[in-house]
């Protein structure tokens, strides 16, 4: 039973973090209706700059959110000028595929030349700290990367409810012809909101190179947990894929704790292809229409 | 009359004589020294085709096999070649792809006509690269490709320059485990292990054989290699609390579960990890120099090793590319070893071609940098590793007693956190 809870715990922390990632992964989608492959690149890219700072001028990597997290914005913001404004409405769901596909292999292309293929990873002076609560161990940096994902949670979820950019981002993915009849620059909104997508990828790079070792091609596994993430909470739904972060996480611990590493892995798939079968829309997912 | 006319003839003619005299002097003297500039048996480069990684997956460890490769030609050409012969080494890169490194073994047998080969990077390329070489009867010395389907072959050309197969890496620490009174050792164990054929045969190597002495298993478990967070894992491994934790560990998952271990405040007895422990600079920067204590490793060369020509490989490799003694690759240590293995049969029989160096190196020890070693028919070392074990933040060589600076620490200190 103690290795259950402890399991537990581990789930609902690690999951907090995919929640986080999994968020812009899903607010892309309801925006531009793009399938944002390079998400986990972009998570990569973001754990290397948090490396780079961290080794090259000791800014904490949780510190060094404030520094990225614009960056990343601006580079979301740029990356949709220069590859996804191009594209015809008509057809851009499909080809966004292609294209970010190829924007996440482009950018681990720059990675792999800037720092080679070696693992890197971020050992700060908590790295292997634990608290002791209640017998459980619970990790310095796990808990602090969940505070910093809640945190960052709550912050996006105040910006798409209580502004202005929030509501006509709201606005254009319920209905983007009726935004635009109301005055709404659905081209600034939909780079603003690719950028906001891509700068949620800032903060949980910083977290993920907390947690795991990583290195150029890491974004292959952590895309593929994403759009599992994505789909099970339903494409385009926030609140879906905080919830679903939080499931997967959980149930891929516990099925390592109680059963098999190997069965562990699987259960991010087993999970997406249930979805696919029972309910394509995901848990929060509608149809038609987008449910910010 | 007729002997004056001709010796005036002969005065009258004799400058030319003598300028034809000289010349045929000067040409007799070049004729006399060309044998020495055309190339003979002995004065013939010795080349040496080599297949290496250089891009591709396996570049960073390619690169280092190189550097030792590099090393030891530039060291046996100062000393004066092998045999009088000066050695060029002829890399090409197989871009890590098991069918370019067959194209690359072809062209330079067949080609490139060059006198012997070297091996190249992991099993996965030796496989193919030793079948191209013993197609052509070349020998096949290679130090980066010990896995079992190496030797699964049954090759007679192929010397695997190491001290054992990968698979037995570990054995060493099951020999000193079991050396143990029975009362001292561990009664339980844990073995979690990388799905990879290079690290949970290992721990599994060790698990039978701590079994048949009676030592119980509470865990055995693989994780797969794309698992990034292996603490739900090593909660399982250590929900019994073993005695003993023996991990079949590549380099990151060891880093991993020694964090696992640090974050669940678990501290076994005994800790052994295959590989990842055993790198003197990576380890302790990746889990913090005050944890590495106590933690047990195996391997076939460390920077305090005394075997044969250690010292001066290390001051060599230091004054080539710069660094310290913690930071040689010990890839770069076996293709050097590779090296001196031919110098040493080349030395015993006067002779450096293929047919000689297999039928050689079949019987008899050799001494190299990696101790000593020998080979069975189908080039599988006959030799142990050797136990390492972190102590005061540097690894230390504690079994077999022969080679041991240090005795064994047990139990584990604590960690540092």
């Amino acid at each position: 039973m103690h290795t259950l809870i402890q399991g537990v715990i581990l789930g609902v922390l690690t999951g907090g973090v995919y929640a986080l990632m999994a968020s812009g992964q899903t607010l892309i989608f309801g925006v531009m209706k793009v399938v944002n492959l390079a998400q986990g690149a972009f998570v990569i890219a973001s754990a290397y700059l948090a490396f780079t700072l961290f080794t090259q001028f000791g800014i904490d990597p949780l510190v060094a959110v404030l520094i990225t997290t614009p960056l990343m914005f601006g580079i979301g913001v740029v990356g949709h000028w220069l590859f996804l404004r191009p594209l015809r409405r008509e057809d851009a769901t499909e080809l966004s595929i292609l294209i970010t596909f190829a924007l996440a292999l482009l950018v681990e292309g720059i990675l792999s030349i800037t720092y080679h293929t070696t693992y890197r990873s971020i050992n700060t002076s908590y790295a292997n700290k634990a608290f002791d609560i209640g017998g459980f161990s619970v990790s310095a940096v796990r808990l602090y990367g969940f505070i910093v994902s809640c945190a960052l949670l709550v912050l996006l979820y105040v910006i798409l409810q209580k502004t202005r950019f929030g509501r006509a981002i709201r606005a254009t993915v319920q209905n983007p012809q009726s935004a635009t009849l109301l005055g709404v620059d659905s081209n600034r909104v939909k780079a603003y909101g690719f950028g906001l997508g891509i700068a949620t990828a800032a903060a949980s790079g910083s977290i993920y190179g907390l947690l795991f070792p990583f290195n150029s091609g890491s974004h292959y596994d952590l895309i593929s947990r994403l759009l599992s993430v994505v789909v099970l909470g339903g494409l385009g739904s926030i609140g879906g894929a905080v919830l679903a972060g939080v499931i997967i996480g959980v149930v891929s611990s516990v099925a390592a704790v109680t059963w098999s590493p190997t069965w562990s892995e699987m259960t991010f798939f087993v999970v997406l292809l249930l979805v696919l079968l029972i309910r394509p829309q995901g848990m929060f997912g509608r149809v038609e229409r987008g449910a910010l | 009359m007729n002997n004056n006319r001709l010796s005036k003839r002969w005065f009258k003619r004799a400058p030319l004589v003598a300028v034809v005299g000289a010349a045929l002097v000067v040409l007799s003297a070049c004729s006399a020294s060309t044998p020495k500039a055309t190339p003979t048996a002995s004065t013939k480069a010795l080349v040496i085709g080599i297949s290496l990684s250089l891009t591709g997956d396996f570049a960073d460890p390619g690169t280092a096999v190189k550097k030792g490769y590099e090393l030891w030609a530039d060291t046996v050409n100062a000393k004066g070649g092998v045999l009088g012969r000066q050695v060029v080494l002829k890399i090409v890169d197989d871009l890590s792809s098991p069918t370019q490194v067959v194209t690359n073994y072809q062209n330079l047998i067949t080609r490139d006509k060059v006198d012997l080969v070297f091996g190249p990077f992991s099993s996965l390329l030796t496989v193919p690269a030793s079948q191209v070489a013993d197609r052509y009867k070349y020998a096949f010395i290679e130090s980066a490709g010990g896995g079992p389907k190496v030797f699964a072959q049954k090759l007679g050309n192929l010397f695997f320059i190491q001290p054992g197969p990968i698979v037995k890496q570990g054995d060493v620490f099951a020999d000193y485990i079991l050396a143990l009174p029975a009362a001292q050792r561990p009664k339980t164990a844990a073995y979690p292990s990388l799905d990879d054929p290079f690290a949970q045969p290992i721990a599994a190597n060790i698990q039978a054989r701590f079994e048949a002495a009676g030592i119980k298993t509470v865990y055995s478990g693989t994780y797969p290699a794309e698992t990034p967070d292996l603490t739900p894992i090593m909660t399982k491994a250590i929900a019994s609390k073993p005695d003993v934790i023996v991990s079949g560990t590549q380099s990151l998952d060891a880093y991993q579960q020694v964090k696992a271990l640090i974050q669940l405040h678990y501290n076994p007895k005994w800790l052994y990890m295959s590989n990842g422990a055993n790198s003197p600079v990576e380890f302790p920067s990746k889990v913090g120099a005050a944890n590495t204590e106590g933690v047990f490793s195996s391997g076939d060369w460390f920077p305090s090793s005394t075997a044969t020509g250690s010292a001066d490989f290390i001051k060599a490799y230091i004054a080539k590319y710069g660094g310290d003694a913690t930071g040689i690759d010990n890839s770069s240590v076996e293709a050097y070893a590779a090296g001196q293995v031919l110098e040493l049969v080349a030395a015993k029989t006067g002779k450096v071609d293929n047919a000689t160096i297999i039928s050689t190196l079949h019987s008899g020890t050799w001494a190299t940098l990696l101790g000593n070693l020998s080979w069975d028919a189908i080039g599988e070392p006959q030799g142990s590793y050797l136990l390492v074990q972190w102590q005061k933040g540097k690894l230390v060589p504690v079994y077999p007693a022969a080679i041991a600076q240090s005795a064994p620490e047990a139990p584990k200190p604590n960690w540092a956190g």
